[in-house]
């Protein structure tokens, strides 16, 4: 017989035999591979999503907003002295709130309005030469006069679709427009973006600009010859005091981040989960290499005896796993195509629908041979052990070791013998009592177990905790709010100051609702290490509103609290001072105390706040409000709204819910694949290692039942051995992935420039590091019970024989 | 140690009629047991001789229950054992039965004395280590009682093998090949045991091979293709002149 009959006849004969063992091993694999593949698609997707977006649009390389009066001739004298312009132009805005804005579906014949969304949505006309909207298929669209192109965002949000119809009531008139279609916004793609933007005729534009319920903004954009001169064309734009600049500056990188940062989350989820089921498949490979090696040691030897080289034994047994592993890349690569395209579906309809290129094939195909390559290598060290059998052993006394090695296991087992008493061992029947001290001697063996879980206890709680983090109303901390109940946001109204005013009567009006606390925000220069850069900066009463200050405290009068970003930014720490100017060059200068520094998300996490009462000039409004028990937040705010309809006002947690819906979407999809993956995957490696187990313990359960112990009773002892390994391995995970895991995340997402220095994860505690390890431990003990239910009664005759 | 022989009764410890048994990994299936009938008494030792693949062993695993055979009753004490559940089963094997295996078996992770005490906690926790002691005195190795299971000799192995089937005070005691491994002189040590235990009224079921073990008892069936084909009965105190009949009546039978 050749080698090569002999090693298809082997193969056949393994898979027949081993049938379970060969498809848990073959599941754990090919699910590895899947989510490998999938986080590297994913991760290739969207870049590829993201530049095709960039490439149609043209986004601009540095944007200005602002809102109010500009001098046009001194934008013009500025391009002319900066010829590293190579395009830039104003584009006119008319901003309405959303409760401005009434759709009515043609279709479905339903029809509601905008109000309850927060963002703030910006009418424009298509612009010429860059920052293009674009439709579907990537063209600038052109909207005729009685049509407008909507957001992506908001077709999907209110299911609208070419033929509905959108009213707008500019205060004056209501516009009515024929919805065309969709477009892509290279510049405001992402849900943390905080405005988006409409496209109308030029006709239909004047008509609104000229409404009284609209606001006016400009956005000066310009694209430079070369991105890598964005940092010092930004500092010289923002060094000349006559430029209009009360408004975000934003550069293509902030762009471009806040793009990757909701599926970039995503796939570094997937990939982390992905890494650790590469360990537990390794280790799991690692035990059940080891004992297949030791179940045919008589074969090793017997082969080793007839002079077969050790090389070409290996090679007989590695043919197997080299055949699972890439059976399993090929599934998982075919799956992760799947999941791929479920999990890119707001990326393809938020940005563009790459083509598929080069690198589509190129990185699912490294992230596969990346598995493959581990795995044979982690399939070959263990092989190697081949080499080492030692006939004799192997054939004599059917063990793998070598007489040196089978000595100094000898005198473990002896040293674990002389080390316990029977008698005097603790838990309680003798049948417990001789479980815990084999569990004790045999610690070695069951290792996998409780590691396994230990990294399972991870893969299941960290991305949930991740995702309810992000998901939970107290989120709020992290974007420089307080935590209350109910918000009203004052922006878009000819009046705001009197809009402000209306809300807060409202509020003090409306029974059950308490700590009526208003901000607003004005715009001022700040001089930082870089010059004058403007700030909006939230004035009002920050005593009580119990933000979480990463160092420092509230504002006291005169004072001033930067967030994280700022503070970086403006080269100042608590304790330091910074001016402050009122008005450009030439205006009122102050000088402020740092009295503290905190987190923020929100507005690219350049924040501030100074105590004080709420000016009567600012340019928008933020009024808080606590609910009292028992009223429901979302009544209360939805009453308000009616009686201020020209304010936003929604309960927090909707506000928390609105501003990261497509970041806790995406995560929520990625923490509940973990969840799933986690479990199935400890409970196949439970069953596959008790599988295992159970075939090495048959001789010694074939003793205990000669000498009186039941099948039940011997199922017991592997059910108690199992439970303590699981529940140790549990807590340990469980245990390091929420002591360790949110320093872990917080260096993440700060890499990912959300502004978080200090990250703790806001999870329910009893539902995070409780439940869910709970289930994770339960699922571990019930596969033991259902591989440990006396069914057959075996002749025992064959157990002792093993 | 006595070897006196023990009072035998007419009354069978265990019965078994119409025993049959294959196995099925051959296909047909090969027939090892083809309806054997055997009784007991209490307080006898039978040996059950063959030649390899005559059925001896599996004849011996069946009528105690360890292997539950295709066809035929087998009563232990008046108990029919094919039709108690594993749970009784086991009790029963707890109680009442005790078993010395050709390779020992015992749990390395324990010392000699707590595989010993293993069954006798179990069985009846007080009073278990004081038997336990006894035991190990009465057999001679309780210098070795501390001993792990690779550090003792293949004889004192066997000696404390035939403790632990001691240790719940049974009412069969089944060896299989109890010295199969053993040379002569830990054989001889092995015997004595076991001959003591016989002596105090222990029932014996022992199946060997070696026609010098076989002459201990009180009595030696043959087996031969899975079928008693005949029977003795060994009296006398001298053991050369009982393995001398034995011997004879072995080559008169052609076996």
């Amino acid at each position: 017989m050749t080698m090569r009959a002999l090693g298809r006849r082997m193969l056949s004969r393994d898979l027949r035999k081993d049938l379970g063992v060969t498809l848990s091993l073959l599941v754990v694999l090919t699910l590895s591979a899947l989510l490998m593949a999938t986080g590297a698609l994913v991760v290739e997707r969207l870049t590829a999503a993201s530049n095709e977006l960039f490439a149609q649009t043209k986004p601009p390389h540095f944007l200005q907003m602002h809102s109010g009066d500009y001098d046009t001739r001194a934008l013009e004298d500025f391009a002319a002295d900066h010829p590293e312009i190579e395009s830039w132009f104003i584009e006119d805005m008319v901003g309405v709130d959303g409760s401005a804005l009434t759709w009515s579906s043609a279709s479905s014949g339903e029809s509601g309005s905008m109000a309850d969304s927060l963002i703030d949505n910006l009418f424009v006309t298509q612009s010429t030469d860059f920052d293009l909207l674009v439709d579907e298929d990537g063209t600038a669209v052109q909207p005729e006069s009685g049509t407008v192109y909507i957001p992506v965002t908001y077709a999907l949000r209110y299911d609208l679709a070419a033929g509905d119809t959108l009213r707008i009531d500019t205060g004056d008139e209501d516009l009515e427009l024929t919805v065309a279609g969709t477009v892509r916004d290279g510049q405001m793609a992402s849900s943390l973006s905080s405005s988006t933007r409409f496209v109308v005729s030029a006709e239909d534009w004047e008509t609104m600009s000229g409404g009284s319920g609209v606001t006016s903004e400009i956005i000066v954009e310009y694209r430079l010859q070369d991105e890598s001169e964005i940092p010092a064309f930004q500092s010289a734009y923002e060094s000349e005091a006559d430029l209009p600049q009360n408004g975000q500056a934003v550069t293509i990188t902030l762009i471009r981040l806040i793009n990757v940062i909701s599926d970039g989350l995503v796939a570094i989820a997937l990939v982390f989960v992905s890494l650790v089921l590469m360990v537990i498949a390794l280790l799991n490979l690692r035990f059940v290499i080891r004992g297949t090696l030791e179940n045919e040691v008589r074969r090793i030897g017997t082969m080793r005896a007839i002079g077969l080289p050790a090389a070409t034994i290996s090679g007989l047994y590695l043919r197997r796993y080299r055949i699972l592993t890439l059976l399993g890349c090929v599934l998982g690569g075919l799956g992760s195509l799947g999941a791929t395209a479920l999990l890119t579906q707001g990326i393809a309809a938020n940005y563009a629908r790459a083509p598929i290129g080069l690198w589509s094939v190129v990185v699912p195909v490294l992230a596969l041979l990346a598995v493959y390559v581990m795995v044979m290598l982690m399939c070959r060290g263990v092989l190697r052990s081949v080499r080492r059998v030692d006939v004799v052993g192997a054939l004599v006394h059917g063990s793998l070791l070598g007489p040196a090695a089978t000595a100094r296991r000898a005198r473990r087992r002896l040293r674990a013998a002389r080390r316990t008493s029977l008698a005097s061992a603790p838990g309680g029947t003798v049948n417990r009592r001789l479980a815990l001290l084999t569990l004790r001697a045999e610690a070695r063996q069951w290792v996998l177990v409780p590691l396994v879980f230990a990294l399972a206890a991870v893969v299941v709680t960290v991305p949930f905790a991740v995702y309810s983090t992000f998901a939970s109303p107290q989120f709020i901390t992290y974007m420089g709010a307080p935590d209350r109940d109910i918000r009203s946001d004052v922006r878009f109204s000819d009046d705001v100051a009197g809009t402000a005013d209306e809300v807060v009567q409202a509020m003090e009006a409306t029974d059950g609702l308490s700590a009526v606390t208003v901000y607003g925000s004005v715009l001022r220069q700040i001089g930082g290490e870089e010059g004058w850069q403007t700030q909006a900066i939230d004035v009002g009463d920050h005593s009580g509103d119990g933000i979480q200050y990463v160092h420092g405290s509230a504002p006291g009068d005169d004072e001033i609290a930067l967030s994280v970003l700022a503070a970086e930014a403006f080269g100042v720490d608590v304790g330091g001072e910074i001016a402050l100017r009122d008005g450009g060059e030439g205006g009122e200068l102050t000088t402020h105390v740092v009295s503290g520094i905190y987190q923020d998300v929100t507005s690219g996490g350049l924040t501030a706040k100074m105590q004080g009462e709420a000016p009567d000039d600012a340019s928008a409004y933020t009024i808080y409000a606590d609910v009292d028990d028992g009223l429901s937040a979302s009544t209360v705010a939805s009453d308000l709204s009616e009686q201020v309809p020209d304010a936003s006002t929604i309960p927090m947690a909707e506000y928390v819910q609105q501003t990261f819906s497509y970041v806790t979407g995406a995560l929520r999809s990625a923490a509940l694949i973990a969840v799933v993956f986690g479990i199935g995957v400890a409970v196949l490696i439970t069953a596959l290692f008790l599988r295992l187990r159970q075939a090495q313990e048959r001789p010694r359960s074939g003793v205990l039942r000669a000498l009186g112990f039941s099948s039940g009773e011997i199922g017991g002892q592997t059910r108690l051995r199992t439970a303590i390994v699981v529940i140790t391995g549990v807590v340990l995970g469980a245990l390091g992935a929420a002591l360790l895991s949110p320093p872990v995340v917080g260096v993440v997402l700060s890499a990912a420039g959300l502004g978080l220095t200090n990250f703790a994860f806001l999870t329910s505690i009893p539902l995070t590091w409780g439940l869910l390890p709970a289930v994770l431990a339960l699922a571990g003990y019930l596969t033991s019970l259902v591989l440990t239910r006396s069914s057959r009664s075996d002749d025992l005759s064959a157990w002792l024989k093993g | 140690m006595t070897t006196t022989m023990p009072p035998t009764t007419s009354e069978p410890v265990l019965s078994a009629h119409g025993i049959r048994k294959s196995f099925a990994t051959s296909d047909p299936p090969t027939e090892v047991l083809r309806g054997i009938d055997l009784e007991v008494a209490t307080g006898e030792f039978l040996a059950v001789m063959g030649a390899s693949g005559s059925g001896k062993s599996t004849l011996l695993y069946a009528i105690s229950g360890l292997d539950r055979p295709d066809t035929g009753e087998i009563a232990l004490e008046g108990k029919d054992l094919t039709a108690l559940t594993e749970k009784e089963m086991s009790a029963l094997r707890l109680h009442r039965m005790g078993f010395i295996f050709q390779q020992g078996y015992f749990l390395d992770n324990l010392t000699i004395r707590d595989n010993i005490l293993l069954p006798a906690l179990k069985a009846e926790p007080s009073g278990a280590d004081a038997a336990v002691d006894e035991l190990l005195e009465r057999f001679g190795i309780d210098h070795i009682a501390g001993h792990g299971v690779t550090e003792v000799s293949g004889g004192q192995l066997q000696r404390a093998s035939i403790c632990r089937a001691l240790a719940t005070d049974p009412a069969v005691l089944f060896a299989d090949e109890p010295t199969g491994a053993l040379n002569s002189a830990m054989t001889e040590e092995v015997m004595t045991a076991i001959g003591d235990v016989h002596a105090r009224g222990t029932t014996v079921v022992m199946v060997t091979h070696d026609p010098r073990v076989a002459s201990r008892a009180d009595r030696v069936v043959y087996l031969r293709d899975g079928d008693v084909v005949d029977e003795t009965r060994l009296t006398g105190a001298d053991p050369e002149q009982r393995e001398h009949d034995l011997q004879d009546w072995l080559s008169r039978n052609g076996f």
